[in-house]
């Protein structure tokens, strides 16, 4: 069905492709045998068929403007967003569910509604303004971050094996490189959490005050043990599967800041390659790549989903039995 | 049994995730303790917004690929630097025949490409048939050789009949031919390079310039190494870096912080703060380019001669420059820029006459019962850097004098297209020379033959058999004099059917850091970055 709306979407475009292909001297005789070779003058249906087919087994066209194939630049760009991503995911959970448990356990309002403050901003304060603070900061003023790129332009990366850096480097056993990819990837990751983190505190923080496991907390701080301990060794099982859920819903929400975050740090990633795809009219880059978004957006919602799922009925059905 | 299953998941999430960002910690503590930036003062990088397309002379169209195959590949001849003059560049001398239709040329000897294939009539033969012959190996299905059949058209064979001796046959003389030799398409590549990089041809450029093509990271970096064997003066730095960086803002903060040393893509409202920094300094001047606003004569209202004129009368042109292009361009006069053939030695373009204006709109209120629709791109081009405010600029304007005017925007190419197919009824565009010959701007904007919708580069439809006649004629003629008044001819032509308001001309800017030298702006917006050299003072 997404694959249906998309096709669609990219038909209503009014502008021909391949006629914008050529910014300068559009010929119409060139403007013919293209359209052909793209098999854009058969039946729509005939198109949408061969959309699938090749979609489904790989054999994506070559990009209109680079003439690179789809897939090697997913390939390429791919790795990048998604170890970024990854690296922000897990900022995001860290630091959202520290405010979430510190605000739940601090003693007082004021530290209480300081830890709880962070999630306001994060789901306020526009990415992209977050992200220059942080050049700022980080790269102006302490002078510790380099100003956005993913590796230093003159030096060699470590061979690319399976095109995420930290990997790679690690593979190659190049502490220099490795020391280098984690420079340059903490200013962004740090931005891109700070939505996350938001997510994930603002859930937490509210399962954590339902009346079972404000219970479970009074029990537990009754028989003798510390707030720290109980945070977490106990609170933290009872409250995985909603933060779990946030995590699925918030890989849609991290791949959208990926192109915001990847242009203010110049991060070679997939978000800005759609968005380029997308204002230059690259037809099947944008169709095949944003078809590919859908599904993994869709499949890591549903997985998470599921997960979750199986999480709470266990652990209800223990640390209720307990209490 | 699941239930200690789920405890472990969630115990073992929790690890998992305290030790990734300890490790993650770790290794920024060992990144950070590893020294600063690497040493690199033998390399000079160049930041811009995007990445080049394709690194073909013959299939590229972007200035980011211009400007990187500017450095590793060159043609016949060239501009001499700073100017629209020609000089020898691949070719040691060359001669035209007494009916300009023969071009001869005699290359330079003892010259290699970057994989040591010798230069030679047989090698240089490549790139032009590549482009020409459809049956051609070079002639890639993929590529569109658009350039070729615009430039070049008039090429009917090119032989060799020596050597070192290269012949180009000409259907009919072109006196612009020369000027497009010059330019990035008529560049030579290694034939051999065909073969060697099979279907990474086009990504992998092996030409003669200066410097080599060493490696290629999409939307991070180009890398390119100095050709120790190059001809010409031997290049100062042994790398350079050709470097995406897409915001502007932090584009700059870049060069601040000495993290780039130059970079385009200046936003103009920079250009006062810039002015006083002793660290950077400013490369400007006139671009080879026009930003007008076109009106579509298929329109019925846009039809009326006085509208457009009262149109014209209306805008200050001037102040526009000074205040929609904060100091990046200046008020245009004509649809081309000076120093151009044909362009008047008195100039009396357009004057601003608001009063006039008035009384043709109280003349003709039916004209004006509706709102008169300006559609603009939301991005920027070299000669509209903010193209938005522009328009805005232009609406008060006209406003002023009755005209009711309301401002449409959408994205480039959605605004390309509209403009290619004849919806709407004006629209501010520009043009954006090629090869700094009157043809290359007054072709584009006035002939016929470029007026077909879906295709048309004469957004105004523009049809005038006298402004045909003399196009044609003016490609034909050979001596300059006689040329120059025909384009003049055509400018006087232009002036009384107004088919187009020419608003500005944008300026070429490029911002490096203080302590190089040896830069210079090219007319048409090269980019040459081999002659850079450091200062001998200190920094």
């Amino acid at each position: 069905m997404a694959s249906g709306a998309l096709f669609l979407a990219m038909k209503a475009i009014p502008e021909d492709p391949i006629e914008l292909k050529f910014e300068k001297f559009p010929d119409p005789e060139q403007i013919a045998i293209e359209r052909e070779r793209m098999g854009l003058n058969r039946s729509w249906l005939y198109q949408y068929g061969l959309f699938h087919r090749k979609f489904l087994t790989g054999n994506w066209e070559r990009s209109l403007q680079t003439g690179r194939l789809a897939t090697d630049d997913v390939k390429l760009f791919f790795p990048a967003t998604l170890e970024l991503s990854l690296i922000a995911m897990v900022f995001g959970i860290l630091f959202g569910s520290s405010a979430a448990l510190f605000a739940r356990v601090s003693p007082n309002r004021w530290s209480k509604s300081i830890a709880m403050s962070f999630g306001t901003i994060g789901l306020t304060v526009p990415i992209f303004w977050i992200g220059l603070l942080a050049l700022v900061v980080g790269s102006l003023w302490l002078g510790i971050f380099p100003l956005g790129g993913r590796f230093d332009l003159a030096a060699i990366p470590p061979p690319d094996r399976t095109g995420f850096l930290l990997i790679d480097s690690l593979l190659a056993m190049d502490g220099g490189a490795l020391g280098m990819t984690v420079r340059y990837l903490t200013l962004p990751a740090l931005c891109l959490a700070v939505f996350p983190a938001a997510n994930v505190s603002s859930v937490l923080y509210a399962r954590l005050n339902e009346p079972e496991v404000n219970a479970l907390y009074t029990a537990l701080r009754a028989r003798g043990f510390g707030p720290i301990r109980i945070v977490f060794r106990h609170l933290t099982r009872v409250a995985g599967a909603p933060v779990i859920t946030v995590i699925g819903t918030s890989i849609g929400a991290l791949l959208g800041g990926a192109f915001l975050t990847e242009t203010v740090f110049s991060w070679p990633g997939i978000g800005r390659y759609v968005v380029t795809a997308i204002i230059d009219r690259d037809l099947f880059v944008a169709q095949y790549l944003l078809l590919m978004l859908i599904m993994l957006v869709f499949g890591v919602a549903f997985l998470s989903d599921i997960i979750a799922r199986w999480l709470d009925v266990v652990s209800e059905s223990k640390e209720g039995g307990k209490g | 049994m699941n239930r200690i299953l789920s405890m472990h998941v969630i115990d073992w999430l929790n690890r998992g995730l305290l030790s990734m960002f300890g490790l993650f910690a770790l290794a920024l503590l060992v990144g950070c303790s590893g020294g600063g930036v690497s040493e690199r003062s033998d390399v000079f990088v160049f930041a811009r917004g995007s990445d080049a397309q394709k690194l073909d002379p013959a299939d590229v169209d972007d200035g980011e690929s211009v400007n990187t195959l500017t450095q590793i590949c060159e043609g016949l001849v060239r501009f001499k630097s700073g100017t629209l003059e020609i000089e020898e560049c691949l070719a040691e001398s060359y001669s035209v025949s007494e009916d300009g239709k023969t071009y001869s040329f005699t290359l330079r000897p003892n010259v290699r490409f970057h994989d040591s294939t010798p230069l030679n009539a047989e090698t240089a033969l490549f790139s032009f048939r590549r482009q020409m012959d459809p049956e051609h190996p070079g002639h890639l299905k993929e590529a569109s050789f658009s350039y070729w059949k615009y430039l070049y058209q008039d090429i009917e064979e090119v032989n060799a009949v020596g050597e070192m001796e290269l012949e180009f046959k000409l259907s009919k003389p072109n006196a612009s031919l020369l000027h497009s030799l010059a330019v990035f398409p008529a560049s030579l590549l290694s034939p051999a390079s065909l073969e060697t990089h099979g279907s990474e041809f086009q990504r992998h450029p092996v030409g003669t310039g200066p410097y080599k093509f060493l490696d290629w990271r999409p939307n991070q970096v180009i890398m390119l190494e100095r050709n120790d064997d190059y001809w010409g003066d031997a290049p100062e730095f042994k790398r350079i870096a050709m470097t995406v960086v897409p915001d502007s803002t932090v584009r700059l903060l870049k060069l601040k912080k000495g993290e780039i040393q130059a970079m385009d893509g200046l936003q103009p409202a920079e250009l006062a703060a810039l002015a006083n920094d002793p660290k950077i300094q400013v490369y400007q001047e006139a671009g080879l380019n026009v930003g007008y606003l076109a009106f579509n004569m298929d329109n019925e209202r846009m039809a009326n001669r006085e509208l457009r004129e009262a149109v014209a009368l209306a805008i200050d042109r001037e102040t526009l420059a000074k205040v929609a292009l904060k100091g990046a361009g200046r008020s245009a006069n004509y649809p081309m820029p000076k120093g151009f053939l044909g362009y008047p030695d008195r100039e009396d373009g357009i004057p601003l006459n608001v009063e006039k204006a008035r009384a043709i709109v109280a003349a003709h209120p039916e004209w004006f019962t509706e709102p008169l629709e300006i559609q603009v791109m939301n991005a920027p081009r070299q000669y509209f850097p903010d193209p938005v405010t522009i328009a805005t600029f232009i609406k008060g304007q006209l406003e002023a004098v009755g005209i009711p005017t309301k401002v449409v925007s959408s994205d480039f190419k959605a605004h390309l297209n509209n403009l290619r197919n004849g919806d709407f009824q004006a629209g501010l565009i520009g043009w954006m020379g090629d090869n700094g010959d009157a043809d290359n701007f007054l072709s584009v904007l006035f002939a016929s033959w470029a007026a077909e919708k879906g295709t048309a580069t004469n957004y105004s439809f523009y049809r005038n058999d006298e402004m045909d006649r003399l196009l044609l004629a003016g490609r034909l003629e050979t001596d300059i004099e006689k040329r120059d008044a025909i384009y003049g001819d055509a400018l006087k032509l232009w002036r009384k059917d107004l088919p187009i308001l020419p608003l500005v001309h944008g300026d070429n800017i490029v911002v490096m850091r203080s302590g190089y030298v040896g830069f210079e702006l090219q007319k048409i917006g090269e980019l040459r970055l081999a002659s850079i050299k450091k200062s001998k003072q200190k920094e």
